[in-house]
């Protein structure tokens, strides 16, 4: 069961798998934070560093890994690239100060050396967010999740929700695969025989008897919980939030630091001394950035204003 | 002077949403230390009274109260249900479902921080809890990778809070096999070793709880107490074939026999049974009697497997070099523990899975050639829980869904419709909605969607889950018509020992995978070294025909005849 689903049920025993579900949770969330807060491709790939090293340490599949990072990179990778090229080439103007042309076939479609930084940098930043997730959901297990979840003070009963949606995840997945199996025999094509119409038709039948005998299986649920007491107080604790280890002492204590420097960041260099353009780009010297609101090329505006 | 801590006074309860009361005038009283099974079938009222004394009734399921239920002393409509979980643990019957940890460690402690008991202290109580119940080693084990006696061992542990001294079992045997029923029945005997424990077991089936002895059993019937009595005066009594309750297989034995119930010491207990002499030579007759041979079946065959492997994961094989075959007609139970490969053998019939080397055949063509649609009309595969398979409205649009689905015409789908519906005696009620039928109806319109498209198998698994005797005996009944005078191949796939015993002909036995045993049933049954290889269980027979020192062999085949005898006639 363990890493087909890139899900861990079981706490893995390498260093970064052992810290408590409350440091996991921080260190993503300040990850994701840093790297909305910047366009400027040298700390991306600065931020990158952590994310790999982690992952590389917990010694994962790589096969999933692999195939998530290739599907996100061609849907909104090349196939955006390329709609962004042909709608609106001239996108890297607004956000890095400059146009040069390097290719042209008509008045409307372009290539200029700024989109294509421009492209650059949102894709570094999405394969960055993509290690940050995947180090997350390598190194929790549901209940860590459910349990940082309640760190960050969030009601437990969404947390509960949480840990009991992976909880059924696994069952459900089998129970479906039994369904689909019976109605195959019963003469239901859902084989690349029948169109894909039909195939999502049958499909969709296959949820009802799914969710039917599912609904029994709630009262169960329910009355297994209410009998030991759940929901009685307004608190609660968590077995899977276990005693801070070393390491997580010190990641906190980097994370303080961490978080403070991510907010120098923003105040530093967008309020105090702001770089004229959104991106930092080589091609570009500083003095020769034509600032310029991002919302007039907004390609549709353009339209309203002739 | 014994200490009450259960007391029903009279008492009875109606639920919101229903017409009639559930329980009338419950007068009983459980006294500490003491070990009861509350006997009866579906519908009798057994789980509902022991909602009452855990509280679910009446705080989560609302209804009318009237009289008293006191537990040690408290009235539970004044207390909470949180308030009684301090002194009464409940272990619901799905296993599964109470399993709301994401580990086993973590569903034991969940009562604990429901109560927000700051984690070091709780890590010592969940370690002493998994040691009583024996999962120590298993601590951080999810629940998938559990059986269902590991999952049953782990909700013991989770109600086992400081002051817990009262423990209800609902139907603990339901999703067990036979040797895991086993050892939670000695489990539960543990537990009620420690006489501060009163012990309360819900179940309907009497012979795998008498396995360990109980104190005194309530039997439960349309919402009153029928009976209460000990073991011994309730097998002696007629009242277990009245309230539909199955008796141990030995006492039935002893009644073909022609036995005298009544000076037999220590009936409930087959290990320590004492039979009077005239009994004794009585039982020695019948068994020694010559009975007619089983016919050969020497049909064709339907079904074939030729050294047939499958595997999920390279090199971990779940069916290994399986071959035997199946002749029309015949009625074959395929039994093995949880995971042994019969249930993969099954869809490897069906096509759903596909071996990577050696041959199945159906009716003698390999089955590669044959689509699972193609399959499916020549075997039929009804699924354990029919909630899984019905998809559509009323009775008749299921049963004519196949038919509807290969486009067939109209009079074609209302003629064959017709015929499988009557087969399954669901003609009259043809347009009934879905739900509002019982489970064992449900269990017949499964069966009768099926038969629509003519299989000459069927393959059924575990037919008899989820159900009390009686309606197990209606559908057994019902698929021996379908054997006798349709013609069909049955195969079940089971752990019940009683089902193979009554209604197959032959077994095949799974142990990892591999076919340890194909013969007829008797001789399986009689064989020590299958049955335990196969997490079976032996049957009572089988510790009858020791205390005869006759062959088990010769007592099960015996039995088996003259049980066919007595149904044809």
């Amino acid at each position: 069961m363990n890493n087909k689903l890139v899900i861990n049920f079981v706490p893995g025993p390498t260093p970064v798998h052992k810290l408590a579900g409350s440091t996991k949770m921080l260190i993503f969330l300040l990850f994701t934070a840093a790297i909305i807060a910047t366009f400027d491709i040298r700390v991306i790939a600065a931020l990158m560093i952590v994310p790999i090293i982690a992952i590389i340490s917990m010694r994962p599949n790589y096969k999933p890994l692999i195939v998530l990072l290739s599907v996100m990179l061609v849907t909104t990778g090349v196939i955006g690239s390329i709609m962004l090229l042909i709608v609106s080439p001239d996108t890297g103007f607004s956000h890095v100060g400059g146009s040069t042309i390097i290719w042209q076939a008509s008045e409307k479609l372009f290539i200029t050396r700024e989109t294509l930084w421009y492209l650059l940098v949102t894709m570094t930043k999405r394969v960055a967010s993509f290690l940050t997730v995947m180090m997350f959901a390598l190194a929790t297990t549901p209940s860590e999740f459910a349990s940082g979840l309640a760190f960050l003070h969030m009601p437990y009963k969404v947390c509960t929700i949480v840990s009991l949606a992976y909880r059924t995840i696994p069952d459900i997945a089998s129970k479906f695969i039994d369904i689909r199996n019976s109605m195959q025999m019963r003469g239901v094509e859902l084989s690349k025989k029948a169109s894909v119409g039909k195939r999502l038709k049958a499909t969709g039948q296959l949820l009802i008897p799914l969710i039917m005998s599912s609904f029994g299986r709630v009262e169960s649920i329910a009355n297994a919980m209410d009998l030991r007491g759940y929901g009685r107080l307004k608190t609660r604790t968590w077995y899977a939030e276990h005693e801070l280890t070393n390491l997580d002492k010190i990641l906190r204590i980097a994370a303080i630091f961490f978080g403070a420097a991510i907010l120098f960041y923003i105040v530093y260099f967008r309020i105090i001394n702001p770089y004229p353009a959104e991106m930092w780009c080589p091609f570009i010297a500083k003095e020769d950035i034509i600032a310029k609101s991002q919302f007039e090329d907004i390609f549709f505006l353009k339209w309203f204003n002739k | 002077m014994k200490e009450p801590a259960i007391v029903f006074k009279d008492f009875s309860f109606q639920y919101r949403v229903q017409h009639e009361p559930t329980l009338h005038d419950i007068n009983l009283t459980i006294y500490k230390g003491e070990k009861v099974l509350i006997l009866g079938s579906s519908g009798s009222g057994k789980s509902t009274l022991a909602n009452c004394i855990n509280g679910l009734i009446p705080f989560s399921h609302h209804g009318t109260m009237t009289g008293s239920v006191t537990v040690m002393g408290q009235e539970t409509r004044e207390s909470s249900i949180y308030g009684l979980s301090k002194t009464v643990g409940t272990v619901l019957q799905d296993s599964d479902a109470q399993f709301v940890g994401l580990s086993v460690a973590e569903d034991i402690a969940f009562a604990m921080e429901n109560e927000a008991k700051p984690r070091r202290e709780m890590v010592p109580i969940v370690e002493e809890h998994a040691a009583t119940v024996g999962m120590s080693d298993f601590l951080g084990a999810v629940p998938f990778n559990l059986s269902g006696g590991q999952k049953q061992k782990v909700a013991i542990a989770g109600v086992l809070g400081s002051n817990v001294n009262i423990l209800i079992f609902d139907e603990p045997l339901a999703a067990l096999d036979p040797q895991m029923g086993n050892t939670a029945v000695e489990l539960i005997d543990d537990l009620a070793r420690d006489k501060e424990r009163t012990i309360i077991i819900i179940e309907h089936r009497l012979e795998d709880v008498l396995h360990r002895n109980v104190d005194r059993i309530v039997l439960m019937a349309d919402g009153r107490i029928a009976a209460d009595m000990t073991p011994d005066e309730l097998l002696k009594s007629d009242l277990l074939q009245k309230h539909g309750i199955r008796e141990p297989l030995y006492v039935t034995a002893m009644k073909y026999a022609g036995c005298e119930l009544e000076g037999t010491e220590n009936l409930g207990d087959i290990n320590t049974i004492r039979f009077t002499d005239e009994a004794k030579g009585k039982l020695m007759r019948f068994f020694t009697e010559e009975s007619e041979p089983m016919p050969e079946n020497t049909a064709d065959e339907v079904v074939g497997f030729d050294h047939v492997t499958y595997e999920y994961d390279a090199g971990k094989p779940v069916v290994r070099d399986a071959s035997f075959s199946i002749k029309r007609g015949e009625r074959i139970a395929v039994i093995g523990k949880n995971g042994a490969g019969k249930s993969t053998a099954a869809k490897l019939i069906c096509g759903v899975a596909r071996p990577k080397s050696g041959t199945v055949r159906i009716d003698g063509q390999d089955a590669k050639s044959l689509s699972i649609k193609e399959i499916g009309e020549r075997v039929g595969y009804v699924m354990q829980n029919p909630n899984q398979m019905i998809i559509k409205d009323t009775i008749k649009k299921e049963v004519e869904y196949a038919l509807t689905i290969r486009e067939m015409p109209q009079d074609t789908i209302r003629e064959k419709a017709t015929a499988a519906l009557n087969a399954c005696s669901l003609y009259s009620m043809r347009n009934w909605p879905v739900d509002t039928v019982s489970y064992g109806q449900k269990k017949r319109i499964t069966v009768a969607s099926i038969l629509v498209l003519e299989p000459d198998v069927l393959i059924l698994d575990e037919p008899s889950a989820g159900q009390d005797y009686k309606s197990y005996t209606e559908i057994m009944k019902f698929i021996n018509v379908l054997n006798r005078e349709y013609g069909k191949t049955i195969l079940f796939i089971t752990h019940d020992m009683h089902l193979a015993l009554e209604n197959t002909e032959r077994a095949i036995v799974f142990s990892d995978g591999e076919v340890i045993a194909d013969d007829k049933v008797f001789a399986v049954l009689a064989n020590d070294d299958i049955i335990s290889r196969a997490n079976l269980k032996q049957t009572s027979l089988y510790t009858l025909a020791k205390h005869l020192c006759l062959e088990p062999e010769q007592v099960t085949r015996r039995f088996i005849a003259h049980e066919r005898e007595a149904s044809k006639a």
